[in-house]
């Protein structure tokens, strides 16, 4: 790892701008929080670690289209850039790299 | 959609949220919104909706964005405290300079304020202190209105009843009777003590520790006392509920402590630390009921919503209908507020008081304020040149003016704030000293958040002021010309010799101000007093003084410590009581001219030193008629009209007395005013009698006198300590305030001169760096030193004729002015104004001298070696 580092939330965050894609946006990210990773976080929290993260680099932002049901405001859509993705792999290497050592034959119970 | 009505959870996000990040966190909380809306119930989704955007209030949300653009704005500051510093370090002797009369003006001005301050807090802090005054008489006399503030006993309870619109009266007097207080062994003698009617606590916010305003004098035999007092009495033991007495044998009485009062805050009118209630007078010696006696202050509450001018044209009669006596004698109220500062009447209107010399103080404090920063203004501008270069590199590296305007004020307000350090530090230091000189109990209220908000905005102030104009001009430079050589700053200019006229205009008028001050006192130290105060001594009758007084006086004239001893009501040093009843034959039934009374039985004039123009002084010894004798002054005889009163008979108050002779003037009362008509009584009124004269025996040493009176005290008067008073200290002490202002004007003269002279040096020194190659020139072609120096004198001089010419109708009309309110004074004097002109312009000769004087000596080698 380099010397950036990523927290749990701010790596869970960015692996699901880079899972959204094109609709990677706070309300959005909130709902796949809840249904997918069954997180309930609250908005404005997310939306800190976004910006944090754009701080660092790892992701980029544009206005995208806006709803009715958001009362016409746009959105800010998130993008993952390169370095956030190298980040993504660096991390789940290392990550990988210790699962390995870890006895796989253990039985549990 | 409801997009029109919009939510308060986002009404309030928008108050805190960086207004970039506005529409996208609103849209998805609203987003978030609508499908808790499908989720849950509506009020469930509002709620969880204002949760949601309380929650932004987080510092990642709030820091958002503001920091970033003023990193920037950081490191230029940095960066021009740096320059400030540098520069301030390179040139040490004209930082100082700033720095120090910086300072110099700030603690003055922080001084007077704090003085001003209190001044104006008086009896400010009463809770309903718009509804609270105090009652004034008015009357004609000998065609003019006089007012004064001492009424009679019976106002107080007669106000209450007749009228609606009091919602209370009190009676208040405190005119210092002597009080001995027994607890167990302890003997305490006071005279700060006042009696005041029971309404008395609950009408004035004068907080308690103990007891209850409302109940404590319901029992004629109680009293109130401070902590203090209480604290002399009983130690740490609790006061309240304890009984005391008052006085010793037959005359004593014991009383009950009902209320213990905090300390009485410095900035009130009422002095006291304890409180008799009148019932308890009254229950002693009788009421009061005569409207001609004046004796007491009364105060008055108004009920809520009563207008005070409507009810002054209401109340004002109230003499007349009960005294019958008088046709003319008005009250009415001034409010308690305004006693301080606006109590004095002229002719019956309200003129001023003393008002006028706090804002006299406060014009003070703000010509010192800025004649402090003139020198930072002057020697900025003045020394701009050197900065023309760092000034043309800035803007053609692309500065705007705004942001060197910004770099200079930085640099003033630096010293401001600097400044302003050491001036907290010697207004610290000084505070006490000056209390001591002012006779205020003034404090520095760290603790206050207005003192630091105050301090903070007076140095911003400062800065401002002294900063502003250097860094216009500075600015405005044009780098083409400063970098290719063109420009130079110009040595002399119009404004700066203003200011520095200015500055010296007010060192000349405050000089000129101590001069006709210390001129005004001498004359009236100098004023024939008319009696001798040389060994002249008075003692209080205190516990059996009085009684024992015959064997006391015949003891000391026995064994030679005086050489004459007169009983009298008062101390020669001050009026006891006046009246304008007095009968003579051939009075005008309109004369209400007022007489002073003064009660002697015998032999005063030898005892005082008083001259006797005609007739004789009183003797019961060889004239047992002399008990209804009295003397008159020479104001008094020409008062009643007489060229020969002897022999003649008046009355005052339905009692005949003779007139034995005429004494000449003395001073009785205030050495400031004419003599006012005065009559010596006999010994006939034996109840007047509280004080002994003695002449000390002029022979034997004081001390030897004093330690054998000592003694005699003691046997005559075992109980109470021994206490005299030399009468030169008492009159002495009327000088107090006069003496404030001399030591005033003369501080503040000092400082200006100080202030302004420091300027003027930083000012001539720059001129003498600018001009050296033109003195070591006009020395080469045969200029002498003498010349030399004369020429760069002639420079600093004058702006200090200018400001001679200009001010001096100014300091003219002021000490004119000042000397007006004394109806003894000396004439401002012809000479005075050129004489402080010249010791102000001598000053500043020396001060300047040294530089002058070297640089006229200087060999010009040094100076026009380089090219």
């Amino acid at each position: 790892m380099g010397k950036e580092y990523l927290g749990e939330f701010e790596e869970l965050i960015l692996t699901l701008v880079a899972v959204l894609q094109e609709d990677a946006y706070g309300a959005a990210i909130a709902e796949e929080l809840e249904t997918r990773v069954k997180r309930d976080a609250n908005l404005s929290a997310i939306h800190v670690t976004l910006y944090r993260l754009e701080d660092k680099g790892f992701i980029k932002s544009s206005f995208g289209g806006s709803t009715n049901e958001r009362g016409g405001r746009r959105k800010r859509i998130y993008a993952i850039t390169n370095a956030g993705m190298a980040m993504l792999k660096a991390m789940k290497e290392s990550r990988m790299e210790l699962w390995k050592l870890v006895p796989q034959l253990k039985i549990v119970g | 959609m409801e997009t029109e009505s919009i939510p308060f959870a986002i009404k309030l996000l928008r108050k805190f949220c960086p207004s970039q990040l506005l529409e996208e966190i609103e849209g998805d909380l609203l987003q978030q919104f609508q499908r808790d809306i499908r989720l849950v119930d509506e009020r469930k989704a509002k709620q969880r909706l204002l949760w949601n955007a309380i929650r932004y209030c987080r510092p990642g949300i709030l820091l958002r964005n503001k920091i970033k653009s003023n990193i920037n704005t950081v490191d230029m500051l940095t960066n021009y405290l740096k320059v400030a510093l540098r520069v301030m370090g390179r040139s040490k002797s004209y930082s100082f300079i700033n720095l120090f009369s910086l300072a110099l003006g700030i603690t003055s001005f922080a001084l007077l304020f704090i003085w001003i301050q209190q001044e104006l807090s008086y009896d400010q802090f009463h809770a309903d202190k718009d509804r609270l005054f105090k009652v004034w008489n008015r009357d004609i006399a000998n065609g003019k209105i006089n007012c004064w503030d001492v009424t009679p006993r019976v106002l107080a309870p007669t106000l209450h009843e007749e009228f609606a619109g009091v919602e209370t009266a009190v009676s208040y007097a405190a005119w210092g009777e002597q009080h001995l207080f027994v607890e167990g062994q302890k003997r305490i003698l006071k005279t700060s003590g006042a009696y005041a009617d029971s309404s008395f606590l609950t009408m004035f916010s004068f907080p308690l520790i103990k007891g209850d305003a409302r109940t404590a004098f319901k029992d004629p035999k109680s009293i109130a006392i401070t902590e203090t007092f209480a604290r002399e009495l009983f130690g740490d033991e609790e006061a309240m509920g304890k009984s005391v007495t008052i006085g010793e044998g037959e005359a004593s009485m014991p009383v009950t402590i009902t209320a213990v009062l905090k300390d009485l805050p410095t900035n009130t009118e009422f002095k006291f630390e304890y409180i008799l209630p009148y019932s308890l007078v009254e229950m002693v010696t009788g009421k009061k009921v005569r409207w001609g006696l004046n004796s007491v202050y009364t105060y008055v509450k108004l009920r809520e919503g009563v207008n005070a001018d409507e009810f002054n044209e209401l109340v004002k009669g109230v003499v007349k209908k009960h005294y019958k006596d008088t046709k003319t004698r008005e009250v009415f109220l001034f409010p308690l507020t305004k006693m301080r500062l606006y109590s004095r009447f002229e002719n019956g209107v309200q003129s001023g008081g003393r008002i006028e010399i706090i804002r006299l103080l406060g014009i003070l404090g703000l010509a010192l304020l800025v004649i402090a920063c003139i020198n930072f203004i002057n020697l900025s501008t003045a020394r701009a040149q050197r900065r023309s270069k760092e000034v043309a590199i800035r803007k053609v590296t692309g500065a705007f003016r705004h942001s060197l305007i910004a770099q200079f004020l930085c640099e003033s307000m630096l010293l401001a704030f600097g400044a302003g350090l050491l001036s907290l530090g010697a207004v610290y230091l000084a505070l006490p000293y000056f209390s001591t000189l002012v006779n205020e109990k003034l404090v520095l209220n760290f603790y206050n958040i207005n003192f630091w908000l105050g301090g903070v905005s007076l140095l911003l102030l400062v800065g401002l002021l002294a900063g502003s104009y250097p860094a216009f001009y500075t600015s405005a430079f044009q780098p083409v010309k400063i970098l290719k050589g063109f420009f130079t700053a110009s040595s002399k200019s119009v404004l700066r010799t203003a200011l520095v006229v200015f500055q010296f205009g007010i060192a000349i008028t405050l000089m000129v101000s101590v001069f006709v001050v210390q001129r005004q006192i001498m004359y009236i130290q100098n004023r024939d007093k008319g009696y001798d105060k040389e060994n002249l001594i008075y003692q209080n009758f205190t516990g059996t003084l009085g009684k024992n007084f015959q064997s006391y006086k015949n003891e000391l004239l026995q064994r030679g410590i005086a050489t004459s001893v007169t009983k009298t009501s008062n101390p020669i040093t001050e009026r006891w009581s006046n009246t304008d009843g007095i009968m003579w034959r051939g009075k005008d039934a309109q004369d209400k001219t007022l007489f002073e009374r003064f009660y002697a039985d015998q032999h005063l004039a030898t005892t005082a030193g008083l001259t006797i123009l005609r007739g004789r002084d009183m003797d019961l010894e060889k004239y047992s008629t002399d008990s209804t004798a009295v003397l008159l002054n020479e104001a008094a005889a020409k008062a009643m009209g007489f060229s020969d009163p002897i022999g003649e008979k008046i009355q005052d108050n339905g009692v005949d007395w003779h007139v034995i002779g005429i004494v000449k003037d003395f001073i009785f009362t205030s050495p400031f005013h004419p003599v006012e008509p005065t009559i010596l009584f006999g010994c006939n009124q034996s109840w007047a009698f509280s004080v002994a004269h003695i002449k000390l025996n002029g022979n034997r040493p004081i001390r030897e006198n004093l330690q054998a009176m000592e003694a005699l005290s003691k046997k005559y008067n075992p109980d109470f300590p021994f206490e005299y008073e030399f009468v030169d200290d008492a009159y002495a002490r009327k000088f107090a305030s006069v003496e404030t202002t001399r030591t005033i004007t003369l501080l503040a003269s000092f400082l200006t001169i100080l202030i302004a002279g420091l300027g003027l040096l930083g000012l001539s020194t720059f001129m003498i760096e600018v001009r050296v190659k033109e003195i070591g020139i006009r020395k080469v072609m045969g200029g002498s030193a003498i010349s030399i120096t004369q020429m760069l004198t002639w420079a600093s001089v004058k702006p200090i004729l200018i400001a001679l010419a200009i001010f001096s109708p100014l300091s003219w009309y002021l000490t004119n002015w000042w000397l007006s309110t004394y109806p003894f004074h000396i004439s401002v004097g012809l000479f005075t104004i050129p004489v402080a002109g010249l010791t102000v312009i001598i000053m500043a000769i020396v001060i300047t001298g040294t530089q002058t004087v070297r640089a006229a000596q200087a060999n010009p080698v040094e100076s026009l070696r380089n090219e």
